[in-house]
């Protein structure tokens, strides 16, 4: 029972380990509220010790009340009402302050504000401490320990065993235990990750992430391309709207010709790209496959710690980084292919303006090549984690006009893609004339420029 | 657990059932997210700060235009009339006109890059930064806008303004091309939403009944924590814990602690934790004058974990509001963000996740700083601190809260920012303009505790507490939140008084 407790538990701490107890650890130890601690079993073994043997026991108070003010001291400004009271270390209160006492002089224009003040005094000063109150309104004892303390600051080892040893109690129950004041409003969410202060549930905590990892990682990539083909929609609708709404109209008013050309450049280009990724398509999807649950492994751990990381990741962390520095690796020579391609598809771009100097033979044949490939879905396909569609972009195309004016105008054009990136691709400058050096180079290439020998020849 | 009833004092009188306290009062709370920087890849740092003072101007020409032709129209001196003039670069020579324009200030002692670079070189140490103001009258007061820049002079003007705040000046250019003011005029308080008018408008959308509102509580601030990794033992922090949680002292105090419906940590709860050093501490390291084995390059989890145990003990009995400082983990440009989650391991539990939303009224709400909310219906508004303390670097014999009076009358959080105080370059939008005056702005991290309550134009009232560092001063700022009053709690250790006054005499 506590009530025998108390008095051994008391006995015990303070008269044989000589270390100090605060009510606070009390009631910790014995579970009892803090009130009963402070008020009944620390005074009570207080007085009950020191009849049986005067100054076996010392302690400590806390007097709280409002505090004189400097008139009512009647010692001047200099016993102005905080001054003494508030250093944290003895070390302090032997050092002069000058200052404090300049900053006080200059603070007391200003109006003073209820003041309610709590100090810690050791029990044979406590007289000469509540004279300096006004009203006292409770003084209990805070601790009691061996002998007088040199430094009162020791007491916070005390909260310090409370944070250590008792840590592991259910803190939403501690104002019913303890009588701290209770919060009805107060959520706690379950811990998903213990803190690390209780048990580390290192084993489970594992077990209960490899499995969810899996799945997600599945789920993610699913979503990925959900998300990147819906994100490419509204990407090519952006660009649509931020068209000039004049635009359309000028275009279909002015220039018949070259309202049609585009879709048929576009289609072009498109078959000229099938051709030209032919060849790193399969293997792309094989480095997809291979690195995109890497990544997403990646975005787990980031997840983590961007919410939730936690002492438990350690382990996985350790696991994971071979396979991040691989996937680091992988996805860095993808980066390398992909930023190729996109150069690659920058020539195809530049191509364009030439082939539309075309001959018409030529565009019918383009044409009929369209029309194969009219069958895809005009939107977006994905295959392998590689990503290929049309959007609608802006481009700006300078023409010269029958007084031989050169004409800016910006136009809608359908334009392919095909990328690893679901970002839509910024809508390229005016086409340059082809550099010869270009040109040379693309037909170095292969495939995407078979139609420029033709072209040129 | 034991019943209490069932045990008995050794004096025969039983322990009996210790009457609960009052539970605490709940606590209204719907932070505003005005300074929430973009996330991630969306948060840019290219941009020019040119953007921020001309947004910042543009704010706040329509009101200074208004409250300086209240002011200044049909305002004649020998025979002149004051009339307006668009641009700065418009004013003419001998004109009596009045323009609007963003003050810069050119002070000896402002800190520069080419300064910093050249003192690598030195011997000597430079002079600490008390001050920008240098004695050696290099400093310069200069008004501008996007046209240019207007040289001013007037007695009136030094040790009152700075850099960053906008206003109207009325004068007339000199022979040499300096502009002479005779009178200014600020913004003043902008518009000041009634009490609960944010949640009386959500509700009257959802066409919903307001609420019958109980009396309002008090809110608690307490600023400069300044928890050390080093295991010092200081007694008034515990003290403060165990006043907020109600289980220190005797039942009257403690039921005035319940009434306590949420405590707003006001910046500095780390002691020099920022990533980046301050100026003075990198000076100090660089020439190794710092001997207490502080190492910043080195992180010390330890001050990170105190704190999270000194808020996990306090959650489960009080709502907290954790504003980041200057000292503390967080980036250090204003505004700062939110401390992160993974610092509190185990206070987080008491906050939503991230994921789910960015705010829990309920629990620990990690904001930024500046941060602005809705606590019971009022609007507060406050800052870490840093905005007083670099404001103040500017002017001579100045008080904090006079500071914090001109910021609201600016209608500028932080006009300082980003001359001499380190910002995220905002393009599109200044959110160190106050929009909607509060009615509580408070700063933490003061020397001292002050308050006032200013007046505005159109009523409105703003009461405004310097919050003093709780590691000097021990002490937490409590407001009414009914009827604004504000009141000191202090802890600390009662020490016999060694001054030479009455009470040094007792004999020891």
């Amino acid at each position: 029972m506590a009530e025998e407790n108390y008095k051994d538990y008391l006995a015990a701490r303070v008269l044989t380990e000589n270390r100090p107890i605060t009510y606070r650890l009390l009631s910790r130890a014995l579970k009892v509220n803090v009130n009963i601690a402070k008020h009944r079993m620390l005074d009570d073994f207080y007085t009950k010790q020191n009849a049986k043997k005067p100054k076996s026991v010392h302690c400590t108070y806390l007097v709280t009340g409002k505090k004189l003010s400097a008139e009512e001291t009647n010692g001047g400004r200099r016993q102005d009402v905080d001054d003494s009271t508030m250093q944290s270390s003895p070390l302090m209160s032997s050092m002069p302050e000058p200052e404090e006492s300049a900053e006080e002089e200059e603070d007391e224009e200003e109006e003073p504000v209820p003041t309610t003040t709590m100090v810690l005094v050791k029990e044979e000063e406590l007289q000469e401490a509540k004279a300096e109150f006004k009203e006292v309104t409770s003084v209990h004892i805070y601790s009691l320990e061996p002998g007088p303390l040199e430094d009162l600051d020791m007491l916070s080892t005390c909260n310090a065993e409370i944070a250590t040893e008792y840590s592991n109690e259910d803190p939403m129950e501690r104002w019913r235990v303890y009588g701290s004041i209770h919060n009805p409003y107060i959520k706690r969410r379950t811990a998903k990750y213990a803190p690390a202060q209780t048990v580390a549930p290192k084993p489970v905590a594992a077990a209960t992430a490899k499995p969810t990892a899996k799945p997600t990682s599945a789920v993610q990539a699913k979503e990925k391309e959900t998300i990147a083909s819906s994100r490419r929609g509204s990407g090519s609708e952006g660009n649509t709207s931020s068209r000039p709404t004049s635009q359309p109209r000028a275009s279909s008013s002015t220039m018949k010709r070259t309202d049609s050309k585009p879709n048929l450049r576009k289609d072009k280009s498109d078959i000229f790209k099938s051709f030209a990724k032919a060849k790193p398509k399969p293997k792309e999807a094989e480095k997809s496959k291979e690195s995109t649950p890497a990544a997403t492994e990646d975005e787990q751990m980031e997840g983590m710690s961007e919410d939730e990381g936690d002492a438990n990741d350690t382990p996985t962390v350790k696991f994971d980084q071979e396979k991040a520095a691989a996937s680091r690796k992988d996805r860095a020579e993808r980066q390398e292919r992909l930023r190729k391609m996109m150069d690659d598809d920058d020539e195809e771009m530049l191509d364009a303006p030439t082939e539309q100097k075309d001959s018409q033979d030529a565009s019918s044949d383009k044409a009929a090549l369209s029309q194969s490939t009219e069958g895809d879905p005009p939107a977006v396909t994905s295959q392998g984690g590689r990503r290929r569609g049309r959007r609608r972009v802006t481009k700006k195309k300078m023409e010269k006009d029958k007084d031989g004016y050169l004409v800016t105008r910006e136009e809608a054009v359908w334009e392919s893609f095909s990328e690893e990136e679901p970002e839509p691709r910024k809508p390229k400058p005016a086409p340059k004339p082809v550099s010869t050096a270009k040109g040379k180079k693309a037909a170095k290439q292969g495939q995407g420029s078979i139609a420029n020998f033709f072209k040129k020849a | 657990m034991d019943s209490p009833a069932s045990m008995d004092s050794p004096s025969g009188t039983p322990f009996d059932e210790p009457a609960y306290l009052p539970s605490r009062l709940p606590s209204a709370y719907s932070p505003l997210h005005t300074y929430e920087l973009p996330k991630g890849a969306d948060r840019h740092y290219q941009q020019q700060f040119a953007d921020m003072y001309f947004t910042r101007l543009t704010k706040l020409r329509d009101a200074l235009v208004q409250r300086a032709s209240e002011a200044w129209d049909g305002f004649e001196l020998g025979g002149e009339r004051a009339h307006m003039v668009e641009r700065v670069l418009d004013v003419r020579q001998g004109e009596l006109c009045w323009v609007v324009g963003t003050v810069y200030m050119e002070l000896g002692r402002k800190p520069n890059v080419l300064d910093d670079l050249s003192n690598e070189h030195w011997i000597a140490a430079p002079p600490p930064r008390e001050t920008y103001v240098s004695q050696a009258g290099l400093d310069q007061m200069m008004l501008e806008d996007e046209s240019g820049r207007l040289r001013v002079t007037g007695e009136t003007l030094h040790s009152h303004y700075v850099t960053g705040c906008v206003l109207a000046a009325l004068g007339t250019e000199k022979a040499d091309g300096t502009f002479h003011v005779i009178a200014t005029q600020y913004a003043d308080l902008p518009r000041q939403p009634q009490r609960w008018e944010r949640e009386d408008s959500a509700l009257a959308k959802a066409k919903q009944a307001k609420p019958k509102r109980e009396k309002a509580g008090k809110l608690a601030i307490v600023s400069g924590l300044e928890i050390t990794g080093t295991p010092t033992n200081n007694v008034s922090f515990d003290l403060l814990l165990e006043y907020l949680n109600g289980e220190a002292t005797g039942p009257p105090d403690q039921s005035k602690a319940s009434n306590i419906s949420r405590l707003v940590i006001a910046g500095d709860s780390l002691a020099r934790s920022s990533p980046i050093l301050s100026r003075e501490d990198f000076l100090a390291q660089k020439e190794g004058t710092e001997n207490d084995g502080f190492d910043p390059s080195e992180y010390r989890a330890m001050a990170a974990q105190r704190l999270d145990a000194f808020l996990a003990e306090l959650l489960p009995t009080m709502p907290i509001t954790l504003l980041p400082g200057s000292s503390d983990p967080a980036n250090v440009a204003l505004p700062q963000q939110p401390l992160h989650p993974t610092l509190f391991t185990q206070s987080r539990q008491y906050a939503n996740p991230p994921a789910e939303s960015n705010e829990s009224s309920e629990g620990l709400d990690s904001v930024t700083n500046p941060w602005e909310g809705d606590i019971e219906g009022w609007r507060v508004l406050g800052t870490g601190g840093q905005t007083v303390e670099d404001l103040l670097k500017y002017v001579d014999s100045v008080k904090p809260i006079e500071v914090m009076e001109m910021m609201m009358r600016w209608r500028c959080v932080a006009p300082t920012a980003p001359d001499t105080l380190w910002c995220y370059p905002f393009q599109d939008d200044d959110p160190m303009v106050v929009r909607e005056c509060p009615h509580i702005y408070f700063a933490g991290n003061q020397k001292r505790f002050a308050k006032r309550v200013i007046t505005g134009p159109a009523d409105q009232q703003v009461l405004l507490v310097s919050v003093p560092k709780f590691s000097v001063t021990k002490a937490v700022v409590l407001v009414d939140l009914e009827t604004m009053d504000v009141e000191l709690v202090r802890v600390g250790l009662w020490r016999r008084r060694r001054r030479g006054t009455v009470k040094v005499a007792v004999p020891r």
